[in-house]
Formats: C-alpha cells, structure tokens, sequence
C-alpha cells in the first residue's frame, strides 16, 4: 500500500444553474474509473438560480483494496488546503480566495476571466462594475500556478455549457491522476456526450497550450482588461476645424466633440461647442501649473460632457440613431440572425407630450403642456402612447425616417432654448471655479457626468446638477475652495449613487446646503373604509 | 415535471453485492427499500427534495414490491400518514425539510409519538441549517425530546446512512418510538458509495392486502385516558427499549485512543469534520485513525447514560461537538455527570460557537483552546499558526480589493413569470404610495432581494394572508399578501383565505400561478395543467396555467367575490389590476390571480420541441430582446426595474460617453418583459424586440424582399 497520501481536494465555484452539479458527477465518475476513492457534495438547492454555489470534491490518490480501510473524505473545504480551485466566473474565484481558501505555494487556480455581474453592481446609475484589475491580482497572488481564460466563449463555440469546458481545464490542468481518455469516457457516456466533448477538448487543447508557453500572468491581464477606446482618431467628417489654439491634451476629445455636433445639427453649433470650451481652457488655463501637471483634465472633461449635453437626446435623434443602416447590421449581428433566417425588428417608443412640446416653440409648448396637465387632473393618465414600430415595415421605417429629417425645428423648439441656458449656467460655474481654485473646476466639469437620459431621468440629472451649481459652488459657506471642491465631489458620487436623491440630500445637509426640491409625485390616495362604530352596549 | 430520473431508478433496483454510486438521498431510498418500508410519503424541499421525486417516478417499480408512495399536500399530512403504523405492523418513511417541516407536522407527530407504533417508522429530515440554508436557524432536536422520539443523526457516509436507516426501522420495532433521521445539507447532496442488500418486498402490502382492519383498541388513541399512559410508558418502558436497542447494536461508536486522559464526543453528522480538525493537529490520519478518544453519537436522542459514564471517567476533560443552540446534549450530559458525582470537566460551547455551523476551522479553534487548556502544548501550535495564516490572507485580499464583494444571492430565472409583477407593484407604489407587502415562501421570496426589496415580513410557507390580519386594520392604506400557488394549496387555504373571508378582511392576495411548486424543484401540485395538455400543446411556447383552473373555483366556492386574473408579463395590465383593487370601493378579499407558467418547466419542454422542429425544417420563430448602445441613457434604470440576468452592462461603446450601456446577452428567452418596462415606466426608447424566423415560409419571404426593396430607396434619401 502507498503512503499516508492526502486527498486531493478540490473547490469548484459556479453559478446555478450552470451546471456545477453535473461537472461535480463527472468527476466523481471519473475518479471512479480511475479506481480512486472519491467523494464529491454541495450546498444548493434544486432551484437556487443564478446565485453563488460552490461544489467540492475530494479524490484520494491511490487505489485501495477492496476490504481496506477507506479514507475519511470532508465535506467541506478546508481554508488554505485547497489543491485546485475551479470557477466560472472571475469575481466568485475572488470571492473564495478572500474567504482564506486559496494558498500561494499550494493552490493551482482555473478562472474564467469573465464576469457575470451581480444584481448589485448592475443597478448603479452610474458604473456599480468591480474592477477586474485587483480580481485577477488576486488569484496571481493566491495561487501556485494560475490559468485564467475565456471559458464562456469557449463553452458557446462548442454548443455546451460552462461545466464541460471547466471539466477539460481540469483535466489538462493535471492535478488529478486520471487520464484525459478516462474523462472522456465519462462524458461519452453521458446523455449530453457530443457537445460536452468538444467543449472538454476546446478548453482541453486551449489550457495545455497556454501551460506549454507558461506565459499565465501576461494572458491572464490580457484577457481581463477592458479595451481602451483609442480617443486620438477622430472621426472623419465634411467640416473641417484647426484645434491648433487648444491645449494638445483637450485636442482628440474636442475633435470628437466637434464631431458630434456636426452629426448631431450643424457647422454653426460645432463652431458654437468650440467657442464655450474655449472660454474653460482659457479659464483653467489662469492655474497654469495645476493646468499643466494635470493635463487640462478640467477642460477635456468638460469638452466631453458638453459634447453629450450639446446632443441632448430627443425625438429626431432618437429617430435618426435608430433607421441608420449601420444600426441595423449591429442588430443583426447581436440577435445572431444566420443566413435565410428573417429578421423583424420592432422598436419600443413612448414619447410623451414633453417630447414632441420640446420640438415646438415655447409659446406653443407651453399650451400643449397644460392641456396635458389639465387632463391629468381630471384623473386621466399622461398622454404617452406605447408604441411598437416596425423598422422592418416600410411604414415603420419611413416614420422615423421622416423624424429624423427633423432637424432643422430643433433649434426653434423649446427644450433647445432651455438646454442652451442651463449649459451656460453650468459653464459659468465651471469658469468662475476652474479660475478661484483648480481643483473646483475639474469637480464641477465632471458633474455634467449627471445629465443623461431622457425624460424624467433627464430632469432629474439637470436638477440635481443645478442645485449644485447654485448651493455648493456658489452660495453654502466653506472655509476654502478645497473644501468646496470636496463638498461638489462628494455630491456628484452621492447623486450618482442613488436614484431616490436621498443620498445626495444627506450630503448636502451635512454641508449645510439646502435639500434638493420634492418632486410633485401625484399619489392617489384611498383611505380604508371607516371601522363600524361601535355597537351600543345591549340593553340589560 | 418535465426531468426524468430513469438513472436513479435503476440505482434503486441493484441487488445483493452490487455497489451503489451516488447521492446521500438516493442511497436512503435505496436502503428504504432494502429495509421492506410499506409506505412513503413526504412534502418536497431542499436538500431532501430528490427522495419523494424519484419515488414518485419509480411508481412502476412500487408497485411491483408493492409500496405505496404519496406526494402528501403537506408536511401535517405526512406525519399524519404515519398512522397506519399504530396499529399495523407496517415499515413507514415520511420525508421534509426541517426545521420548518417539522414545525408543520408536529401536532400530528405528537400524536403520532403518544399512542407509539407498532411497524417501525421513520421520518427522513433534512436538517436545512448552517450554509445553504433557507430556513430560520433551529434544531429539530428539540421535536425528538419533546414528543420522545428517536434522533438519529448518521456519520456522512453512505454505508453508515444506510445500516441506520435499517437499523432505525428496527429500533422503532423495538421501542414503539418513531425515528427521525437528520441528514444535513451536504450530506445529503454527498456524492459515494456503498454495497447493496436485495430490496425487500413488504410483507403486508398494496399487493398483499389485510382482509380486516386491526380491532378496536383505546390504548392506542391520543386521547385521555390513554394519554396518562402513554406518558410513562414513554419514560418507563420505550426509552429504556431504544437505549438497550443502542447499546446492543453499537449504533454509537466509542473509539478508544493512546492519549486517553481527554476525550471528544460527537454528534454523528460533525464527525467528518472533526477528524479532517484533528488532522490539522496531527491527533488523526487520512483514514479516520485517532490519537484521543472520541464517542461518536449516530443517536443523539435518547442519549444512553451508561455510554457517557465510561467514557467520562478516568478523564481530566470531555469536549462535546454539538451545532446549534441550544446545547441540549451537553446539557444533558452536564445533568448525568452531576447526578452521578462525576467530576470530570465538560466543554462544549464554552468553547466553541454558540451559533452557526460547525466548520472546520471553528472546531479546530475550538479544540485548540480546549488542548491548551489542558496542557496538550505540542499539538496547538500548528493549528494557531494555520488560524493566524488564514486571518492573514483574508485580510490581504480585502487591503486588494477597493470594496467588499456585492453579495450574489439567488435570483428568479431569465424569463422568471413572477418579476413582471414585481417590476409592476414597484410602478403601482408610485401611484398609490408604498404598501404593506407580507411575503412568503417560494420563488417570489427572491423579490426581497434587490432592485425589488420588496415584502416586510414571512411568517411561513403560505402564511401571507394570515399574517396581514393584525396590521391590515391598523393601516390607511390597504395591505398586499403574496402567495404562490404552491403556499396556496400547502397552507394559505385554510389558514390564510377562509379566515379573510370568515372574517370579511379588508385586504389584497395575489396569488402566483405559475403551476408548479417551483423553488422546491418545480413538483406538481393540485392544479398543475395535466401531463395529457402540455403533452399535445400544440404551442409549447405559451403558458398552459390557464388550462386549470382548481384555483379559481376553489376561492368562487369558499365565497371570493373580487377576484381578477391577470397574464403577469403584461405588466401595464398588472400595474392596473393592482390599482383597481387597491383603490376599489369593494371592502372584502380581492383575490388577484398572477398567472404565467413556470418558466424553467416551459424551457423543459421548448428545447427539445424547437430543436425538434428547426431539425425538420419547418417555420421556427424566436424573440428576443436588444438594446441600441447609441441610444441608451445608461442610467440603468431598466436593471432597477428587473434584474433578469441577461439584461446587464457592457461598456460604452461611444468614447465620449463614460458609463456603461445595458446589453441584452444570449440566453434571453424574450419573455418580453425589457419592453413591457420600458412603455410603462416611459424608459428610454432604446428597447427592441427582434423577431427571427428560421424556415420563412414563402409569403413571408415575398413580404420581406417587397419591403426590403422599398426600404432601401428609403435609406438612401
């Protein structure tokens, strides 16, 4: 008999239903037809999906006689005494691993390098996402030897779930004593064996030559970060502007800029966009050192959230985004439509009054708006059709086609006029700052990050930037201007924390600032029905 | 349900020498078998689940030995079944999920327990504690002392679940006590091995029938006076039975060791654990070989005194492992060790956790303080370093990292017929101002989680609407109960709806029609759309819940007269529905029907038909659903409105733009609920539906190119 081995263990981390228990029955399996002693379990229930689950399997690794003395197997993972840890996703492998599981100079750790995001990260308004860079620092650390890879695309180029791929990591990964032919047949005999065998072999063939070129940490990052847009290649369009006379770092964000202000309504506007950014590097520019040493990041960020509030998102744009052609070979391409399939595309609109009153004069608008207002409070709902358009549908397409040509009414219209005003404002505010103190002006120019969206999401950014404006940047009593550039920072991440506002109205007491206004919400409000009165005592 | 268990099924028919290969649960219904059990009933939930769906499954084959297996309406109609064993010498096993389930089934296990048995009973408990768990945190020790029950709690090996489960049969024989067998959660999902005995087909059964019914006999009625008798013969005669059955048959194991002067005991179900702790301290080996004594309880009730007296003496220290609180074993031990003036120390929780699950590294902390304790200094250092160590790594990670990591609890399904509702609910509180919304227990518990937090209280599985009966008068505005059609029928009838009418509440229950008791495994229940109409849909896309319509006319009988149906992805509709009855002048129960069937049975189903369908080249349409990255506001607030798992964030496409847009990935089963939000919360418009057709017939080929052609003149201008 061998010597007193220990088991094998092993972690595997999925979500459910993604297969985990299956890739646990494999192994098992497959340990068996190894003749290993094995024992595999689990914490999840039958239909806990896409929680966290974790599954673990012990293999001891020398085969015993039959009436020998069996090993004693946990059913639980031991911290620190884990030999291989297997995930599907990259943040659950993190997860483990700051639950002490993982050990440097024991544990070989195969990660995908995706994400999967959680509930949490996806409901911020703003960018909730964990950064993958301390993730994947995390598993080089923790780890003997590490393979992240892209086991998702894997599993659906080969037509299979995630578990056959993390089953032929495992595999090629060799901390098992069980041959490649011994997993196969494991898996041949399953009912799903087809497609399982190609993912086994895809992750199989994908692990062993990333192990041969020993080059983990570099693939690892490779795969992990995020792409980096490549800001520098403007876009090329019909006008042409020399940016010579700005800072060379604000240059490749105004050309875009420039850009879009070209596509979005005219040469006029562009040469308007140009005009106000101007005005904030020459402002920022009064702080020349601070300035320099960072790159006019005050006037870059503004030139970028004034490009995005100058092509304010209404009808026409909405309208002219959605019939490109190069918009409906992104469709296509996203919903997968293979050759001979047809595609109908329908488009989810509901424009209000709001929307079509932006596109006509003040005088008019305001009318409309009140007629709306009118009906309402007469118990009516607000008038917003829901509508289902037809881009496939030739009048479908030609109604948007028809909006979208829309564009000369813009600057007549009066969400136009009233959008100009605001952005001055947040301009001036964004001068008048960059000039007393450098850093109040990069806070204030990355506020703009607030206005986004339509609508009431819409009003909502623009109120709570204007609120900033006139109560932090201005008016509230700080003892410096580095402590009021503190006060805008912190507002802006509060605002963009919460949607309720209340987070940002936290911030805003704290600093002594008024609270930002209630929105009127009507509430219809029903009482229950009055308690019967109580009954008069009976008569003796 | 649409899964087959046809492998399990031929685990349960090995014979003799054969070797078995598989879960904990399934290696108990085998050894059910093995043991001539007549009868098996039990309620579904996790982690026991699989024991009741596989006999169900197997009904063939039980009826070939002639057991009788039930899919009881509750875990109280469970215990209840256990009856036939009063009288008759017949083997029964009962499964549920415990703590809850117990608490359910208790007035009949009292009954049950008074009178005692005659054939062996067994009651399979799923102990749902520690991690995994959905229930509140409670002990069903408590249940076996109260009612004198036998506690069995199995070493996590299949052999030895497998001789206890025979051996609990017999032991209920020999006591007249019923036996209930905890399995926790990872024991019963362990995955092993074990040899197998022939089934054994009961003597009296479906198949050979009694021609008369036992004779009257007072004795054996839960009823006074018998009851006084009961008591003590509790006490005089079956305890002292079960603890010579014990001794006798060594169900407990006392293992003996070099360094006796300490000692451990264990309750059966830890013991894995605590041999993988002692290994850390270098006191075991990899095969279960000690260097200190350990007794190790397979029956942690009734204890055996006489077990405990000769392990404790001659000792300077015991240290009992026992999870959970209270600390009944200990306790009792502390009881006997003082009767009998024996002076030995007894640790327990003193030194390890009152609370929680006993994890290897709380033992091994645990032991460590009990070894230093009693000068054993040349075993702890290890095991501190290795503690020390641990802490160290979690807290390297967490200096890496620039937050904790968002929890990741589980969610509904992509396609989920219950999130319409709640994306609807959170719309109509805009109108109406929030609700008092008591939950439940079921799938649509999952809405307590984000972006829903949606529910104050959950008082048990169907207790919704009971639970409402205190606050709803208290309060302005109405209040919400929700129930899914599985709390309906488990409980929510009786104790929730007849009491609302009886008491002409003034309240709200939308009950969740989705067919199935889904979080338990999707099990069928009284008005799941019958196996003949899902078979011969010709539509396997749509949901089949409105075929059934047991619930409707059951609340029309009891005397509802508010009740609307509602197709719960057509959110605006569900928005309104819930206006209507929370603004009605109707002051009794409004009954709001949620019906969509359950999304994870209906994929069941549509795979293998579309697969089946695109494989013969006939029209195949799919939906799904799109976001335009250019026009997305990229304020997330359509995740806000559902978290399905395939609506989520890539990054920006657009340079300018910093934030990520919300992507619609692959999986999405175009449930259509993105674009129902997106109209009633007025979202931003870049929500599209896309239709593909595989296998276009002709006319709709020709339509395309007319259109095609007619657009592309379009396009160009």
């Amino acid at each position: 008999m061998p010597g007193p081995a220990q088991p094998i263990t092993i972690l595997v981390c999925a979500l459910g239903g993604e297969g985990g228990g299956v890739l646990t029955e494999w192994l098992v399996e497959a340990a068996r037809l190894a003749g290993l002693p094995v024992q595999g379990t689990s914490v999840p229930g039958v239909a806990q999906r896409t929680g966290s689950t974790t599954y673990y399997i012990e293999v001891y690794p020398h085969a015993l006689d039959a009436g020998a003395k069996r090993p004693v197997f946990s059913l639980s993972p031991v911290p620190g005494a884990i030999d291989l840890l297997v995930s599907s996703e990259l943040l659950e492998t993190v997860r483990h691993i700051g639950l002490g599981m993982a050990l440097a100079n024991r544990t070989t750790i195969i990660s995908a390098s995706t994400r999967t995001l959680t509930t949490h990260e996806r409901l911020h308004m703003g960018d909730g996402r964990v950064p993958s860079e301390p993730l994947l620092a995390a598993i080089s650390r923790h780890s003997l030897e590490h393979q992240v890879f892209d086991m998702a695309t894997l599993a659906r180029e080969s037509g299979t779930a995630v578990s056959a791929v993390m089953l032929g990591a495992i595999a090629a990964s060799g901390v098992l004593p069980i041959s490649r032919a011994q997993f196969e047949r494991v898996i041949a005999d399953d009912v799903r064996g087809t497609a399982s065998m190609k993912g086994f072999a895809a992750a199989y063939g994908a692990l062993t030559r990333q192990k041969e070129s020993r080059d983990f940490v570099a693939s690892a990052h490779a795969v992990g970060e995020a792409p980096q847009p490549d800001t520098t290649a403007a876009p090329t369009t019909g006008a042409k502007a020399d940016f010579a006379e700005f800072p060379e770092a604000v240059r490749p964000t105004l050309a875009l800029g420039f850009a879009r202000m070209l596509d979005y309504q005219d040469e006029r506007y562009a040469r308007l966009y140009l005009d106000r950014v101007r005005t904030i590097c020459a402002a920022e520019a009064s702080q020349a050192g601070l300035a320099l040493a960072n790159d006019f990041a005050t006037s870059r960020e503004c030139a970028r959230y004034l490009a995005l509030w100058m092509a304010f998102d209404d009808i026409v744009r909405v309208a002219d985004l959605k019939s490109r052609k190069s918009r409906l070979r992104r469709v296509r391409d996203e919903v997968k439509v293979k050759p001979g399939e047809l595609l109908k595309v329908y488009d989810h609109f509901r424009p209000g009054i709001a929307e079509v009153a932006a596109l006509l004069p003040e005088a008019v608008a305001t009318r409309l708006r009140s007629w709306d207002r009118k009906r309402q409070a007469r118990g009516a709902e607000a008038f917003a059709p829901a509508l289902k358009i037809p881009l496939h549908g030739i009048l479908g397409f030609a109604s948007l086609k028809i909006l979208s040509s829309l564009r000369w009414l813009r600057p007549h219209g009066s969400r136009y006029q009233e959008e100009q005003v605001l952005i001055e404002k947040w301009l001036a505010a964004v001068a008048r700052g960059a000039t007393s103190n450098w850093q109040l002006g990069q806070e204030l120019a990355l506020c703009g990050r607030l206005i986004k969206g339509y609508g009431s999401t819409n009003e909502q950014g623009k109120n709570h930037l204007l609120h900033i404006v006139d109560h932090l940047a201005a008016a509230a009593f700080f003892s410096g201007e580095e402590e009021r550039a503190l006060a805008v920072r912190d507002a802006r991440v509060a605002a963009l924390a919460d949607d309720s506002g209340k987070a940002l109205d936290v911030v805003l007491s704290s600093r002594g600032a008024p609270k930002t206004e209630v929105r009127e919400i009507p509430i219809k409000f029903v009482r229950q029905r009055q308690p019967p009165k109580a009954e008069p005592a009976p008569a003796k | 349900m649409e899964i087959s268990f046809d492998k399990e099924i031929r685990q349960l028919r090995l014979g003799a020498g054969e070797t078995f290969h598989g879960e904990g649960i399934l290696a108990i219904t085998k050894a059910l078998l093995q043991s001539g059990v007549a009868y098996v009933g039990g309620y579904q939930g996790s982690p026991i689940s699989h024991l009741l769906d596989v006999m169900v499954q197997a009904k063939g084959y039980m009826d070939e030995l002639g057991v009788h297996v039930q899919a009881c309406s509750n875990e109280a109609s469970a215990a209840a079944m256990l009856g036939a064993s009063i009288h008759y010498p017949l083997r029964g096993a009962v499964t549920w999920k415990s703590i809850v389930g117990t608490n359910v089934a208790s007035d009949a296990l009292s009954n049950l327990a008074s009178p005692g048995v005659t054939g062996g009973t067994l009651i399979v408990v799923g102990e749902d504690y520690g991690e995994g768990a959905s229930v509140i945190q409670e002990r069903t020790h408590a249940f076996a002392m109260k009612s004198s029950m036998v506690l069995i709690d199995p070493r996590p090996d299949l052999a030895v679940m497998v001789r206890m489960v025979e051996e609990g049969f017999c032991l209920s024989e020999a006591s007249s006590l019923p036996v209930l067998m905890e399995l926790r959660i990872r024991a019963c999902h362990v995955r092993g091995s074990f040899t197998c005995k022939d089934n054994l087909a009961p003597a009296d059964s479906t198949r050979k029938r009694f021609a008369e019914p036992a004779g009257f006999d007072y004795a054996k009625l839960a009823h006074p006076p018998a009851v006084f008798r009961h008591e003590k013969l509790k006490g005089e005669e079956r305890l002292p039975a079960a603890r010579r059955y014990i001794v006798d048959h060594h169900l407990n194991e006392m293992f003996d060791a070099a360094r006796n002067d300490l000692g451990i005991i264990v309750q059966g179900g830890l013991y894995n654990a605590l041999i993988r702790a002692l290994q850390l301290f270098d006191l075991a080996d990899t095969f279960g070989t000690t260097q200190i004594p350990m007794l190790v309880l397979n029956v942690t009730y009734p204890l055996v005194p006489e077990q405990f007296t000769s392990f404790c003496i001659g000792k300077r220290a015991v240290i009992m492992l026992e999870e959970g609180q209270p600390e009944y074993i200990e306790q009792e031990i502390a009881t006997l060790l003082r009767r009998r003036d024996i002076q030995t120390p007894l640790h327990g929780k003193d030194l390890l956790a009152l609370a929680g699950e006993y994890s290897i590294e709380l033992i091994a902390r645990g032991l460590s303080g009990f070894f230093s304790r009693y000068g054993w200094a040349d075993v702890t250092p290890p095991v501190e370093a290795w503690l020390a160590a641990n802490q160290a790594r979690r807290e390297a990670v967490a200096d890496l990292l620039p937050a904790p990591l968002p929890p990741r609890p589980p969610g509904f399904c992509i396609g989920c017929p219950e999130r319409p509702v709640f994306s609807a609910l959170k719309l109509a509180q805009r109108d109406i101002g929030p609700l008092h919304i008591a939950a439940d227990i079921g799938c649509h518990a999952f809405a307590t989680f984000e972006p829903f937090s949606s529910g104050h209280s959950i008082l048990g599985y169907g207790m919704s609407l009971a639970s409402t009966a205190g606050i709803a008068p208290m309060i302005e505005r109405r209040s919400l109960a929700i129930m899914g059609d599985g709390g309906f029928w488990h409980n929510g009838l009786i104790t929730g709806v007849q009491s609302a009418i009886f008491n002409r509440d003034d309240v709200v229950l939308l009950i969740f029609k989705n067919g199935y008791t889904s979080a338990t495994g999707t099990q069928e229940i009284i008005s799941t759309p019958n196996q003949l109409t899902r078979d011969t849909a010709r539509d396997k896309l749509q949901s089949l819940t409105s075929t059934d319509l047991t619930i409707e006319t059951t609340l029309s009988g009891l005397g509802v007269k508010w009740m609307k149906t509602v197709h719960t992805y057509r959110v605006a509709e569900v928005r309104r529905v819930l206006l209507d009855a929370f603004t009605s002048d109707f002051a009794g129960l409004k009954v709001i029907i949620a019906e969509g069937e359950c999304q994870l049975e209906r994929q069941r189903r549509i795979k293998p038909w579309l697969a089946a369908l695109m494989k013969s080249g006939e029209r195949v349409a799919r939906v799904r659903y799109g976001v335009d990255e250019d026009v997305c506001s990229g304020d997330h607030a359509c995740i806000r409105l559902s978290a399905c798992p395939t609506l989520t964030l890539k990054d920006n496409p657009d340079v300018l733009k910093v934030d990520p847009v919300a992507t619609v990935i692959d999986g999405c089963v175009g449930c259509g609920l993105c674009g129902e939000n997106a109209h009633v919360a007025s979202l931003c418009p870049s929500f599209y539906r896309a239709e593909i057709v595989t296998h276009p017939r002709w006319h709709e080929r020709m339509v395309a190119a007319i259109r095609h052609s007619v657009i592309k003149v379009f396009a160009r201008s």
